[in-house]
């Protein structure tokens, strides 16, 4: 008896549990959307209050900060020791203490959200910022974050660093980060000038350039397909050409009134990929292949293009040894002339719960200047420039990076990358990957790839309960 | 988290109409279930039989044969995936080496011999745990059956087929139940050597229940694995029915 009860209760157990197979994650993200539109307008109601307290500061400044302490909460790697030279100058410049919380990275988005949802935040804190992170990273910056809109700082920010600092049209966060190319297409011009062989601009150029390194036996493009990450980056580094072809595709996109699916521009990128899979241009075995041994390739001359960030020709160099030199272009796909301008990276904030409103402004003008952007750059061994726009600014560009960056038009750096220029793209980063291998070895179609990343990124938009999507 | 919203069967309803091609996944489950099976226990019991007779050195054959399976899976994914590299792994290597060059083989990204590679290093690992449990079978059987049979001039195939099989159907029947449970909810050996690759080739119910349940799809990624509880617990079922039915005959 005893047994049979144990075992109904068992079973029972088990169907509720399978009951979860029935739940869908559509009503949740509603009732959140509708919260957070609440709060929204309870915030518009008091960035009035705030506009006119910010306003009435500005009339008599309090620059008097002596013996107060500015706290920062930042991921460790954000800022390092770049801004210690520059923190120490502000501590001695207005007789203030600077509390530097630097937390390990895999706990720091959990810290940050414990401290917002507690009212106990830092004066500043940071966030790996993009245009979609303010949302859905701080979701209610009208409650967190200080209103930066009116700062005289707002110029040094390129346009598309801009965009992962503003919501809703105000200006919240402040991006000072490098702008070194990132996956463009790095390449042994030594090799290339032996072979009589010109960058290509174009796909037909690129064609004809690794049908010539082919027949010497070379693998043309070093295409790391099993470190399922890599090739993607043909597709999606390139965005700025799909945006060329269709204006304002970008705002479609983020609005449900376009889709990848039959999109002329991309189809035509994908049956280029495969073309170039096809012909053995990505090397015998590019989908088993990773990019454990890419250097050596490169040092052994057994490759002569594949993508990588500039700093990676250094990386060839000191690990091969090789005396060959190396250059940088643009992925030429689509006959591409776009830089891959990626807006992403760690951004400060103000918490607009602070006691110290008026010097956290202090410090954000502060940093800004001139001189503290040259302390920061100097400090940072590992980049070569900072993105901003200040002429008085020395960057360290590298010689590769300066041949590169004077050669793409200047006209062609504003539209961002493809998957953090759209919505929910870059959540499906490997489903597309798998997909572009499958449509390589022809187990669908090209617009296949396409439609699954449609219905892919309608599937979050529901989660997330984006309005456009209902 | 918010609330969770009830919606019916609409989940498993996608999975059956779905683009995503969920049924290829259920497919190849049921597929690797049935051939993985294969693959460890008819070598398993030719290794286990000749293991049990007395070989000098059985010992360390035994213990060679067994080691594999203590090994964890992402050591054997970081071997395997090295072995079996296309342009420098030691496979390939190998076989240029002995001339054998037309032999050579993309063994994980080739869509027909990535399988057959999986099934490969499955049956490297398993095959020494499935002959242990065989040889266990075999050690019950009295010596006095086989000099009957041979006596009555019965040859190799006879006396497995009349002696040995039938007297270890209680070891196949628990190596079966444990190789289809395994088969059936199968996920760290693709996981470590094709993550489902090439492209999405080799995809089985517990690596897109594993995607989902990663995106946040936790109501999908349950209905998935609710339909591997059903073919589970349907196979269980059958498997404990037909075993009671031979006890009840013998």
């Amino acid at each position: 008896m005893k047994k049979k009860v144990i075992s109904a209760l068992l079973c029972a157990a088990m169907l509720t549990a399978s009951l979860t197979g029935c739940s869908g994650e559509t009503s949740d993200s509603g009732n959140s959307r509708e919260e957070s539109s609440g709060t929204e307008s309870a915030g518009q109601e008091s960035s009035g209050e705030t506009a006119a307290a910010e306003s009435g500061q500005k009339e008599t400044p309090d620059m008097d900060f002596a013996g107060e302490e500015l706290s920062i909460l930042v991921s460790a790697g954000w800022m390092d020791n770049r801004y210690d030279d520059t923190i120490a100058r502000f501590e001695e410049t207005y007789d203030v203490t600077v509390d530097l919380q630097t937390i390990p990275a895999d706990q720091y988005s959990d810290i940050l959200q414990s401290k917002l949802s507690t009212d106990s935040c830092a004066d500043i804190f940071w966030i790996q910022s993009n245009p979609f992170a303010i949302s859905s990273v701080i979701v209610d910056p009208e409650k967190y974050c200080i209103d930066f809109s009116d700062a005289g700082w707002k110029g040094i920010m390129p346009e598309a660093r801009l965009s992962s600092c503003e919501y809703e049209g105000k200006l919240y966060g402040l991006q000072i980060w490098h702008n070194s190319p990132e996956y463009v297409m790095t390449y042994n011009k030594t090799l290339f000038e032996e072979l009589n062989l010109e960058v290509p601009t174009s796909y037909a150029e690129l064609l004809n350039v690794c049908e010539k390194i082919a027949a010497e036996g070379i693998t043309p493009w070093f295409l790391p397909g099993a470190d399922g990450w890599q090739h993607q980056l043909a597709f999606f580094q390139i965005g700025g050409v799909y945006e060329e072809a269709v204006p304002g595709l970008y705002d479609a996109l983020n609005g449900n009134t376009a889709t990848f699916a039959d999109n002329a521009k991309m189809l035509e990128v994908l049956t280029q990929f495969k073309e170039l899979s096809d012909k053995g241009y990505f090397g015998e075995d590019w989908i088993g292949t990773d990019s454990a041994n890419m250097a050596n390739e490169f040092g052994d001359r057994n490759c002569a293009m594949a993508m990588a960030n500039s700093s990676y020709i250094k990386q060839i160099q000191e690990e091969t040894g090789t005396a060959d030199e190396f250059g940088l272009f643009l992925i030429p796909l689509g006959d591409n002339g776009s830089f891959p301008t990626n807006p992403a990276g760690p951004t400060m904030f103000g918490y607009k719960g602070t006691e110290h409103e008026e010097l956290v402004k202090t410090f954000f003008d502060f940093v800004t200047t001139t001189e503290s952007l040259q302390e920061i750059l100097d400090n940072s061994p590992a980049y070569t420039n900072l993105d901003v726009n200040d002429a008085g600014l020395e960057q360290h560009w590298l010689p590769e990076e300066e041949e590169f960056m004077n050669a793409v038009d200047k006209n062609k750096m504003n539209t961002p990358v493809l998957q953090t220029g759209t919505k929910y793209t870059n959540d499906y980063w490997g489903d597309f990957g798998a997909d572009m291998i499958s449509f390589c070895q022809n187990q669908c179609e090209a617009n296949d790839v396409l439609k699954n990343m449609d219905s892919n990124r309608a599937e979050a938009a529901k989660i997330a309960g984006d309005s456009a999507w209902e | 988290m918010g609330e969770v919203g009830f919606v019916g069967l609409s989940n498993y309803i996608e999975i059956f109409t779905s683009d995503k091609d969920y049924l290829s996944g259920i497919g190849h489950t049921l597929m690797f279930t049935v051939v993985s099976n294969i693959v460890k226990l008819i070598p398993a019991l030719f290794l286990a039989i000749m293991l049990n007779e007395g070989i000098r050195g059985k010992g360390v054959y035994r213990t060679l044969l067994y080691l594999p399976s203590i090994l964890p899976y992402v050591i054997i994914g970081i071997l395997f995936t090295s072995i079996l590299n296309y342009n420098n792994g030691m496979l390939n290597s190998v076989l240029e080496f002995l001339h054998l060059g037309f032999l050579k083989q993309k063994w994980l990204s080739d869509l027909n011999v990535v399988w057959k590679s999986i099934f490969g290093v499955d049956a490297w690992r398993g095959v020494g745990y499935v002959m242990t449990i065989f040889i266990a079978g075999l050690s019950t059987i009295p010596r006095s059956y086989y000099e009957a049979a041979q006596i009555d001039g019965a040859n190799f195939w006879q006396r497995l087929r009349y002696v040995t099989l039938p007297m270890i159907s209680g070891s196949i029947m628990i190596n079966l139940v444990f190789g289809i449970t395994y088969g059936l909810k199968v996920f760290d050996i693709i996981y470590v050597l094709t993550n489902g690759g090439p492209g999405h080739a080799t995809e089985v119910i517990t690596t897109y229940s594993y995607q989902l349940y990663s995106s946040g799809h936790y109501g999908m990624s349950t209905a998935l694995n609710t339909i591997l509880l059903l073919i589970t617990a349907a196979v269980g079922v059958w498997i404990v029915k037909s075993m009671s039915k031979q006890e009840v005959q013998q």
